[in-house]
């Protein structure tokens, strides 16, 4: 496990100064690792409650980051701009929120600048725009309890990336690049890998001062091939972790590519599926992305509550559904979990301080359990927050983020992906992400994906195109008919997660086992 | 936090000091973002966000690399030029690298930060919600709505004496209304104000109100080809499907929609979408007052990109203009962008209509297939069956799937065009100058009850 002190030496290492390169590094550098009371940022922070306390505030809380980003990607053997974490080059950012409660409303400011001087300015500001505020208020916010803390919590990682030479990294990308080069029809390739470090501190007024590093790492391989006037592209599902270098070492780059390649080409030549009503089996890398959409954020208790109507939408899911609702069919069990190990949102306190935790929101096909935060749970009965508060960086005001969200894999003795293929006459193989669409309740969605073969008979017989199939969420649960055992459960995730007004940017994390999903209308997109 | 141009160019000018490489460019980003949201008619965040940047690209040959910072200290500004210095010296040698953009650019005059603008705060848009969500109790509704403002400065400049900066202020003012019991929806908004007292919000919310109400009980028709009439916002997302395929590059490398038949070739010269379809880049529009700036600080120039539906331009980057032999294009697609309208009101489209669709809203567009720009979406916050010149009830919502490339075919009716955001999110320069459209055989192929 790498520690803060780790870090700055190994960074020193590469004469980069990376973790000394600006003034609130040179902050985090000097407070001691681990020891959260004794850090530089807990005296700026008194000074921000005490400032808030002052101008009458009921509830105040200050939050550092500090982000390192940058990624590395070769495309056609040409070291390019990635994208991504540190998709513009490397980048660093630094700075603080204030969050207060005034009057019984919300104010918010942010500023890049560490300084004592701006940390009163600043929470000044959030004063008053909360002051503001209240003429427009019809009620008063009301966050439910949670106990203080004091506490130092980091992301463990095996290999540093800043540990890893540039040269190291790049040859491994392009030499990525020149095995998928060497496949016939292949025109186009790109492989990045992305790093984000990210340190924060948090201090509320009812005592709490909690000190975390996070590591995450984002791996990427695309290959584009062309065959006459057709062209496609196949991406390579890489799941997104917490974590160090060890996430790019294990990532199967390198081992895929020119399996990867062979299948761009062949989807170039591969026949439309068309329409009609199939059974569909999803990989892990694809059923990642229909849980996010018709399950994650259906059951974002802030979205049921209405406060995303003007933007990300409101949810089907009503709050008497709870422990009533038919989710979908008995084998269908969903876990949110903030604390699995290389989950890309595992975090041991939320950005309201709250310790995160693993929990049910469907069981046995019913809805049970909502997504919640300090500022929501009360509207559900609940005493306590399930800790999904999250703010993208410094700049932005923390609001309900979804956590990890995962289908549980099946018990003992369920079938393997060979044995749902074989029990499936008519159907569909379906890999990694592709177009994705749906309505702002969460109810009808239009899932594409990246590969796609065609299945007769209980046999994979060759990769078709042109694949969509529709979804009414719990029609679609419901036709589940078959998930595979935890030796087959995988986790994927996502660094594009928008919510919020402004957007903010959250990376969670999905896993699943193999899914077998009877009767869907698939390729009516095309048709 | 404002920033001048005097106090930017000191701020670039110490950093182009500090470099000891080859050539350098700063790019500054700075400001303030601003932003109050309220939702079920009472607000649930209201912020200010400063924020400043510098992301410092430095060259050694055609080794370059890019280090950002926000601390603007010496020491912090130091540590990032020798950082992108160190990184640039190990990366490999870019190709495609072309050198920094010369002065003297004649950027185009452009005054894009009004003083009502620059001072809009959260107490005016506390006051703006008040008025909004007592129209909505009034009308028995829920408003759901967001403010966001941006005071922001953008500059680039370079070691070869480049200097280009611009500052804008501009504020929004977006509504969904919700009847209580969730059965009704309706959506109103203007984007991308430089003026802030053209904001209405009164009028604004008793539009989305009246939606909400009107959207109440909608029913079920089947899927299939219709007249839609789209409304400014989503007429604004369609044509924005378009503008993304407008690269020279993606196009003469076979990637495209606007690829031509030959390998190599696009289809510039072809006359690809509609007699009435005539779409430009106008900078310096005095209405949009967008930047002047192009890409890499050219100065940029108002330019045609499809002219009675023949393509007349497509986006060519420094570097594959000289590698094609062409002249780069200064002008990126989206920026200052306008499509010509007509003359036609919604309600005057709405009466011409023997049976069609009203369109508010559309929602989670995604492309489906990349050669023939095949998009698919939703409708949402307002869908109203028109027949026979008059709007006669509320619709379930659809999903569509469909082609700019054919719906841009088919408009046999526009208005005038009006500001708005063409992104899916409002926080970004986006908005253009959009008409409402009225397009024939638009493919709605699924139903969705949400609401």
């Amino acid at each position: 496990m790498v520690t803060r002190r780790d870090f700055v030496r190994a960074v020193s290492a590469t004469s980069l100064a990376l973790a000394s390169s600006d003034l609130v590094a040179d902050l985090v550098a000097q407070s001691p690792s681990g020891r959260v009371l004794e850090s530089k940022f807990k005296g700026l922070s008194d000074i921000a409650l005490l400032t808030a306390k002052r101008g009458g505030c009921s509830y105040a809380d200050i939050r550092f980051t500090r982000n390192v980003s940058d990624s590395v990607a070769v495309r056609d053997r040409v070291v390019v701009n990635g994208f991504g974490f540190g998709g513009q080059g490397r980048s660093e950012s630094a700075g603080f929120g204030v969050r207060v409660i005034h009057s019984g409303v919300w104010g918010f400011a942010s500023s890049p600048l560490v300084t004592e001087d701006e940390v009163r300015r600043i929470t000044l500001v959030a004063v008053d725009v909360a002051r503001a505020s209240a003429i427009a208020k019809r009620s008063d916010v009301k966050l439910v309890p949670v106990a203080p803390v004091t506490d130092y919590w980091a992301v463990p990682v095996e290999v540093n990336p800043d540990r890893v030479s540039l040269d190291d990294k790049i040859g491994f990308l392009m030499k990525v690049n020149e095995e998928a080069l060497k496949v016939p029809d292949v025109f186009r390739v790109q492989s990045s890998m992305a790093f984000d470090f990210e340190w924060k501190y948090l201090a509320t007024s009812e005592g709490s001062y909690i000190e975390q590093e996070i590591w995450r790492t984002a791996p990427g391989l695309q290959v584009t091939a062309r065959k006459g006037r057709s062209v496609k592209t196949r991406t390579f599902s890489v799941p997104p972790k917490t974590g160090g270098y060890e996430v790019v070492q294990g990532s199967g780059l390198l081992e895929n590519v020119v399996r990867i390649a062979g299948e761009a080409v062949e989807h170039c030549t591969a026949p439309p599926i068309g329409a009609g009503l199939k059974d569909v089996v999803m990989t892990p890398a694809h059923a990642m992305l229909t849980i996010h959409e018709i399950v994650a954020h259906a059951t974002e208790l802030d979205r049921v509550l209405g406060y995303e109507a003007n933007y990300a939408g409101t949810s089907f899911v009503k709050l008497a559904d709870v422990g009533k609702l038919k989710y979908g069919s008995k084998i269908f069990n969903v876990t949110a979990d903030r604390t699995i190990p290389g989950g890309m949102c595992t975090v041991k306190y939320d950005d309201d301080g709250v310790r995160t935790t693993e929990f049910p929101i469907v069981r046995d096909g019913i809805l049970v359990g909502l997504q919640t935060n300090r500022e929501t749970a009360h509207f559900v009965g609940e005493t306590a927050s399930k800790g999904c508060t999250f703010a993208t960086s410094w700049r932005n005001y923390p609001f309900l983020r979804m956590p990890n969200v995962h289908v549980d894999a099946g018990p003992a003795g369920s079938p393997s992906p060979e044995q749902m293929i074989a029990d499936v006459k008519d159907g569909v193989l379906i890999d990694g992400r592709g177009s994705y669409s749906i309505d702002q309740q969460r109810y009808n969605g239009q899932f594409g994906g990246d590969a796609f073969w065609e299945i007769k008979n209980g046999k994979v017989t060759r990769m078709v195109t042109d694949v969509t199939y529709n979804a009414i969420t719990t029609d679609f649960w419901a036709n589940l008919d078959a998930v595979s055992g935890k030796e087959h459960w995988q986790m994927f995730g996502t660094t594009g997660d928008a919510k919020g007004q402004p957007v903010q940017i959250n990376h969670p994390s999905h896993g699943s086992p193999y899914l077998l999903v009877r009767k869907i209308m698939v390729g009516a997109a095309y048709s | 936090m404002s920033y001048s141009r005097e106090e930017v160019k000191a701020i670039t000018d110490k950093i182009l000091n500090m470099v000891s490489a080859e050539a350098a460019e700063v790019d500054f980003s700075g400001g303030e973002r601003s932003a109050t949201r309220f939702a079920n008619s009472t607000i649930t965040a209201n912020l200010v966000e400063h924020d400043q940047q510098v992301a410092i690209t430095v060259y050694y040959g055609k080794k370059s690399a890019t280090v950002s910072t926000h601390q603007f200290d010496d020491a912090s500004l130091k540590a990032a030029v020798a950082q992108a210095q160190e990184l640039a010296k190990r990366r490999p040698e870019n190709p495609e690298m072309m050198p920094l953009v010369r002065p003297p650019q004649d950027y185009v005059g452009v005054e894009a930060a009004l003083p009502a603008a620059v001072s809009f705060g959260p107490a005016e848009r506390a006051q703006m919600v008040k008025k909004s969500i007592e129209i909505c109790e009034k009308k028995g509704v829920l408003g759901a709505g967001y403010i966001p403002k941006m005071h922001w400065t953008d500059a680039t400049a370079n070691s070869e004496g480049l200097f280009a900066y611009n500052r804008y202020a501009e504020a929004s003012f977006i509504l969904t209304c919700r009847t209580p019991d969730g059965g009704g929806s309706g959506w109103s908004g203007t984007t991308g104000m430089k003026d802030v007292s053209q904001i209405d919000a009164g009028m604004l919310t008793e539009v989305a109100a009246d939606k909400a109400l009107r959207s109440q009980k909608p029913r079920a028709l089947e899927p299939g080809n219709y007249t839609v009439i789209l409304e400014p916002r989503p007429a604004a997302r369609f044509l924005s499907l378009m503008v993304g395929a407008l690269n020279a590059r993606a196009a003469e490398e076979g990637r495209s929609f606007m690829s031509g038949a030959e390998r190599g070739t696009t289809k510039i010269g072809q006359k690809v979408f509609g007699d009435n379809v005539t779409i430009r880049s106008e900078i310096g529009n005095p209405i949009l007052r967008q930047t002047p700036i192009g890409p890499d600080g050219l100065a940029a120039r108002s330019i045609p990109w499809v002219e009675k539906g023949v393509v007349q331009n497509l986006f060519y980057d420094r570097f594959w203009a000289s590698k094609q032999g062409k002249a780069p294009t200064a002008t990126q697609p989206g920026q200052s962008l306008v499509m010509e309208g007509g003359t036609a009101t919604v309600d005057e489209m709405i009466k011409g209509t023997r049976r069609g669709l009203l369109v508010t809203f559309f929602w989670y567009i995604r492309p489906v297939e990349q050669m023939t720009l095949l998009n698919t979406g939703m409708t949402r916050d307002g869908l109203f069956l028109i027949e026979n010149g008059e709007i006669v009830g509320p619709v379930q919502n659809f999903r569509w799937n469909m082609s700019p490339a054919v719906g841009l075919n088919n408009i046999s009716m526009l208005g005038k065009p009006v500001p708005m955001h063409t992104g899916e999110a409002y926080d970004n320069p986006g908005t253009a100058l959009v008409p409402a459209m009225r397009i024939e055989d638009f493919r709605m192929t699924s139903i969705s009850p949400a609401v």
